[in-house]
Protein backbone atom coordinates (compact mmCIF):
# COMPACT_ATOMS: atom_id res chain seq x y z
CA UNK A 1 0.00 0.00 0.00
CA UNK A 2 2.71 2.21 0.64
CA UNK A 3 4.38 1.40 -2.25
CA UNK A 4 1.68 2.62 -4.89
CA UNK A 5 1.35 6.07 -2.77
CA UNK A 6 4.89 6.47 -3.22
CA UNK A 7 4.42 5.43 -6.95
CA UNK A 8 2.05 7.78 -7.11
CA UNK A 9 3.62 11.03 -6.01
CA UNK A 10 6.80 10.54 -6.91
CA UNK A 11 7.37 10.06 -10.42
CA UNK A 12 11.21 9.19 -9.91
CA UNK A 13 10.31 6.83 -7.27
CA UNK A 14 12.18 3.85 -9.68
CA UNK A 15 15.58 6.12 -9.70
CA UNK A 16 15.77 3.65 -7.03
CA UNK A 17 17.02 0.94 -8.37
CA UNK A 18 18.96 2.77 -10.58
CA UNK A 19 22.53 1.15 -10.14
CA UNK A 20 25.36 3.34 -8.72
CA UNK A 21 28.86 1.91 -8.39
CA UNK A 22 31.40 3.78 -6.79
CA UNK A 23 35.29 2.42 -5.87
CA UNK A 24 38.52 3.37 -4.93
CA UNK A 25 40.11 0.32 -6.59
CA UNK A 26 43.75 -1.67 -6.29
CA UNK A 27 43.26 -3.58 -8.95
CA UNK A 28 42.85 -3.29 -12.94
CA UNK A 29 39.81 -1.56 -14.51
CA UNK A 30 37.70 -4.47 -16.64
CA UNK A 31 35.61 -1.74 -18.56
CA UNK A 32 33.22 -4.12 -20.11
CA UNK A 33 32.11 -5.68 -16.85
CA UNK A 34 31.52 -2.38 -15.60
CA UNK A 35 29.78 -1.58 -18.06
CA UNK A 36 27.31 -4.70 -17.89
CA UNK A 37 26.26 -3.65 -14.31
CA UNK A 38 25.05 -0.03 -15.36
CA UNK A 39 22.84 -1.44 -18.38
CA UNK A 40 18.97 -1.68 -17.66
CA UNK A 41 16.32 -3.48 -19.81
CA UNK A 42 15.68 0.83 -20.77
CA UNK A 43 19.21 1.73 -21.44
CA UNK A 44 20.14 2.33 -25.11
CA UNK A 45 23.18 4.42 -24.37
CA UNK A 46 26.25 4.65 -22.68
CA UNK A 47 29.10 7.04 -22.58
CA UNK A 48 32.60 5.71 -21.36
CA UNK A 49 35.07 8.51 -20.11
CA UNK A 50 38.71 6.81 -19.35
CA UNK A 51 41.73 8.91 -17.96
CA UNK A 52 45.04 7.12 -19.18
CA UNK A 53 48.52 7.67 -18.16
CA UNK A 54 49.87 9.93 -20.56
CA UNK A 55 53.85 8.29 -21.26
CA UNK A 56 55.00 12.00 -22.67
CA UNK A 57 53.36 15.40 -21.92
CA UNK A 58 54.21 18.46 -24.84
CA UNK A 59 52.74 21.62 -23.52
CA UNK A 60 50.87 23.51 -26.32
CA UNK A 61 51.09 27.31 -26.47
CA UNK A 62 48.31 29.21 -29.13
CA UNK A 63 47.80 27.69 -32.54
CA UNK A 64 49.34 24.67 -30.70
CA UNK A 65 53.06 25.44 -31.18
CA UNK A 66 54.99 22.78 -28.86
CA UNK A 67 56.10 25.35 -26.14
CA UNK A 68 58.91 23.01 -25.10
CA UNK A 69 60.97 19.70 -25.59
CA UNK A 70 58.02 16.63 -24.53
CA UNK A 71 58.26 15.43 -21.29
CA UNK A 72 58.37 11.81 -19.83
CA UNK A 73 56.38 9.67 -17.63
CA UNK A 74 58.05 7.07 -16.36
CA UNK A 75 55.06 5.99 -14.10
CA UNK A 76 52.36 7.64 -11.48
CA UNK A 77 52.20 6.86 -7.77
CA UNK A 78 48.26 7.34 -6.85
CA UNK A 79 46.88 7.49 -3.14
CA UNK A 80 43.25 8.81 -1.77
CA UNK A 81 42.02 9.09 2.17
CA UNK A 82 39.92 6.28 0.53
CA UNK A 83 36.58 6.91 2.97
CA UNK A 84 36.47 10.72 2.05
CA UNK A 85 37.07 9.31 -1.77
CA UNK A 86 34.26 7.06 -1.94
CA UNK A 87 31.86 9.59 0.22
CA UNK A 88 32.49 12.33 -2.48
CA UNK A 89 32.39 10.15 -5.42
CA UNK A 90 28.82 9.16 -4.24
CA UNK A 91 28.22 12.86 -3.78
CA UNK A 92 28.97 13.07 -7.72
CA UNK A 93 26.65 10.69 -8.25
CA UNK A 94 23.61 12.23 -6.74
CA UNK A 95 24.68 15.68 -8.32
CA UNK A 96 24.84 13.76 -11.37
CA UNK A 97 21.16 12.48 -10.67
CA UNK A 98 19.94 16.09 -9.48
CA UNK A 99 20.79 17.17 -12.96
CA UNK A 100 20.23 15.14 -15.23
CA UNK A 101 17.45 12.72 -14.03
CA UNK A 102 17.38 10.79 -17.18
CA UNK A 103 20.70 9.25 -16.42
CA UNK A 104 19.97 5.29 -15.28
CA UNK A 105 23.17 4.12 -14.29
CA UNK A 106 26.53 5.69 -12.86
CA UNK A 107 29.42 4.25 -12.54
CA UNK A 108 32.69 5.65 -10.89
CA UNK A 109 35.99 4.45 -10.19
CA UNK A 110 39.27 5.57 -9.56
CA UNK A 111 42.57 3.03 -9.61
CA UNK A 112 45.91 3.97 -7.53
CA UNK A 113 49.45 2.36 -6.54
CA UNK A 114 51.82 2.40 -9.01
CA UNK A 115 50.14 2.90 -12.36
CA UNK A 116 52.55 2.87 -16.04
CA UNK A 117 51.52 4.79 -18.97
CA UNK A 118 48.54 3.08 -21.12
CA UNK A 119 46.77 2.40 -18.46
CA UNK A 120 43.73 3.43 -17.38
CA UNK A 121 43.54 5.16 -14.12
CA UNK A 122 39.52 6.26 -13.80
CA UNK A 123 36.07 5.44 -15.34
CA UNK A 124 33.15 7.48 -15.55
CA UNK A 125 30.64 6.16 -17.52
CA UNK A 126 26.23 6.95 -17.37
CA UNK A 127 24.24 5.32 -19.07
CA UNK A 128 20.56 6.23 -20.15
CA UNK A 129 17.73 5.69 -22.58
CA UNK A 130 18.89 7.90 -25.25
CA UNK A 131 22.19 9.50 -26.43
CA UNK A 132 20.58 12.87 -26.23
CA UNK A 133 19.42 12.76 -22.83
CA UNK A 134 22.45 14.54 -21.45
CA UNK A 135 24.27 11.77 -21.10
CA UNK A 136 27.61 12.86 -22.21
CA UNK A 137 27.50 16.02 -20.31
CA UNK A 138 26.68 13.86 -17.20
CA UNK A 139 30.21 11.63 -17.63
CA UNK A 140 31.89 15.01 -18.48
CA UNK A 141 30.34 16.61 -15.02
CA UNK A 142 31.51 13.58 -13.15
CA UNK A 143 35.38 14.08 -14.19
CA UNK A 144 35.39 17.33 -14.15
CA UNK A 145 33.75 17.16 -10.19
CA UNK A 146 36.36 14.16 -9.05
CA UNK A 147 38.87 16.69 -10.31
CA UNK A 148 38.09 19.11 -8.28
CA UNK A 149 36.54 17.43 -5.13
CA UNK A 150 37.92 13.55 -4.63
CA UNK A 151 40.63 13.71 -2.37
CA UNK A 152 43.22 11.76 -4.44
CA UNK A 153 46.87 12.68 -5.43
CA UNK A 154 49.38 11.65 -7.87
CA UNK A 155 53.44 11.54 -7.68
CA UNK A 156 55.10 11.95 -11.16
CA UNK A 157 58.09 9.56 -11.89
CA UNK A 158 60.38 10.40 -15.00
CA UNK A 159 63.89 10.12 -16.04
CA UNK A 160 65.01 13.33 -13.94
CA UNK A 161 63.34 12.65 -10.72
CA UNK A 162 59.55 11.98 -8.72
CA UNK A 163 57.06 15.60 -8.02
CA UNK A 164 54.03 15.45 -6.36
CA UNK A 165 51.46 16.51 -9.14
CA UNK A 166 49.22 19.90 -7.62
CA UNK A 167 45.73 20.53 -8.12
CA UNK A 168 44.04 24.31 -8.36
CA UNK A 169 40.65 23.69 -7.45
CA UNK A 170 39.74 25.64 -3.63
CA UNK A 171 36.50 23.05 -2.32
CA UNK A 172 33.52 25.79 -1.25
CA UNK A 173 31.43 25.14 1.79
CA UNK A 174 28.94 22.40 1.29
CA UNK A 175 31.52 20.83 -1.50
CA UNK B 1 40.26 18.77 26.06
CA UNK B 2 39.14 17.22 23.41
CA UNK B 3 41.96 14.17 21.40
CA UNK B 4 41.53 14.65 17.58
CA UNK B 5 43.21 12.64 14.97
CA UNK B 6 44.84 14.74 12.30
CA UNK B 7 45.69 12.51 8.90
CA UNK B 8 48.26 13.81 6.63
CA UNK B 9 47.95 13.47 2.69
CA UNK B 10 50.89 14.13 0.09
CA UNK B 11 52.93 16.85 0.30
CA UNK B 12 51.43 17.10 3.60
CA UNK B 13 52.56 13.86 4.98
CA UNK B 14 56.15 14.25 3.56
CA UNK B 15 56.47 17.82 5.63
CA UNK B 16 54.71 16.30 8.52
CA UNK B 17 56.96 13.30 8.74
CA UNK B 18 54.24 10.91 9.57
CA UNK B 19 50.98 9.96 8.46
CA UNK B 20 48.76 10.46 11.23
CA UNK B 21 49.35 12.05 14.81
CA UNK B 22 46.92 12.20 17.64
CA UNK B 23 46.85 15.42 19.78
CA UNK B 24 44.61 17.06 23.14
CA UNK B 25 43.56 20.31 22.10
CA UNK B 26 41.09 22.66 23.78
CA UNK B 27 37.53 22.00 23.71
CA UNK B 28 36.69 25.31 21.57
CA UNK B 29 40.00 24.79 18.89
CA UNK B 30 38.72 25.69 15.35
CA UNK B 31 40.75 24.87 12.33
CA UNK B 32 42.51 27.92 12.28
CA UNK B 33 43.81 27.64 16.08
CA UNK B 34 44.58 24.02 14.84
CA UNK B 35 46.70 25.43 11.78
CA UNK B 36 48.31 27.64 14.48
CA UNK B 37 48.69 24.62 16.74
CA UNK B 38 50.87 22.50 13.72
CA UNK B 39 52.54 25.25 12.30
CA UNK B 40 53.85 25.92 15.81
CA UNK B 41 54.69 22.56 17.25
CA UNK B 42 56.31 21.73 13.43
CA UNK B 43 58.14 25.04 11.38
CA UNK B 44 57.87 22.48 8.32
CA UNK B 45 54.55 22.86 8.14
CA UNK B 46 54.55 26.77 8.52
CA UNK B 47 53.69 27.70 4.90
CA UNK B 48 51.84 24.97 4.12
CA UNK B 49 48.87 25.74 6.66
CA UNK B 50 48.42 28.99 4.85
CA UNK B 51 47.15 26.93 1.39
CA UNK B 52 46.18 23.24 3.17
CA UNK B 53 42.60 21.97 2.33
CA UNK B 54 40.99 20.51 5.54
CA UNK B 55 38.42 17.97 6.34
CA UNK B 56 36.64 17.09 9.09
CA UNK B 57 34.92 13.96 9.48
CA UNK B 58 34.99 13.21 5.59
CA UNK B 59 33.50 16.60 5.04
CA UNK B 60 35.72 19.92 3.51
CA UNK B 61 35.91 22.37 6.75
CA UNK B 62 36.71 25.55 7.09
CA UNK B 63 38.91 28.50 8.98
CA UNK B 64 35.91 28.98 11.85
CA UNK B 65 34.91 25.19 12.10
CA UNK B 66 35.04 24.56 15.38
CA UNK B 67 36.44 21.02 16.00
CA UNK B 68 33.84 18.53 16.99
CA UNK B 69 34.63 15.74 19.94
CA UNK B 70 36.92 12.94 18.65
CA UNK B 71 37.08 14.41 15.30
CA UNK B 72 38.77 12.36 12.54
CA UNK B 73 40.80 15.90 10.62
CA UNK B 74 42.61 14.71 7.29
CA UNK B 75 45.17 17.97 5.90
CA UNK B 76 45.71 17.61 2.21
CA UNK B 77 46.82 20.23 -0.99
CA UNK B 78 44.44 20.52 -3.93
CA UNK B 79 43.71 17.30 -4.97
CA UNK B 80 44.73 15.52 -8.05
CA UNK B 81 42.94 12.55 -8.74
CA UNK B 82 41.73 11.22 -12.22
Amino acid sequence: MLREVATTIAPDYQTMDYPTIIAVAESELHLDALIERIILPTTGAAVIFTGLVRGRTTRHGPSQVALDEPQETLYLEYEAYKPMAEAKMRQIADEIRQKWPSVEGIAIIQRIGRLYPRTPTVVIACTAAHRDTGVFEAARYGIDRLKDVVPIWKKEFGPNGEFWVEGEYIPKPGE
Amino acid sequence: MNKVKVLFFATLRDLAGSKSIELDVPAEMTVQGLKDRLAHDNPKLRQAMETVLVAINREYAFDATVLPEAAEIAMFPPVSGG
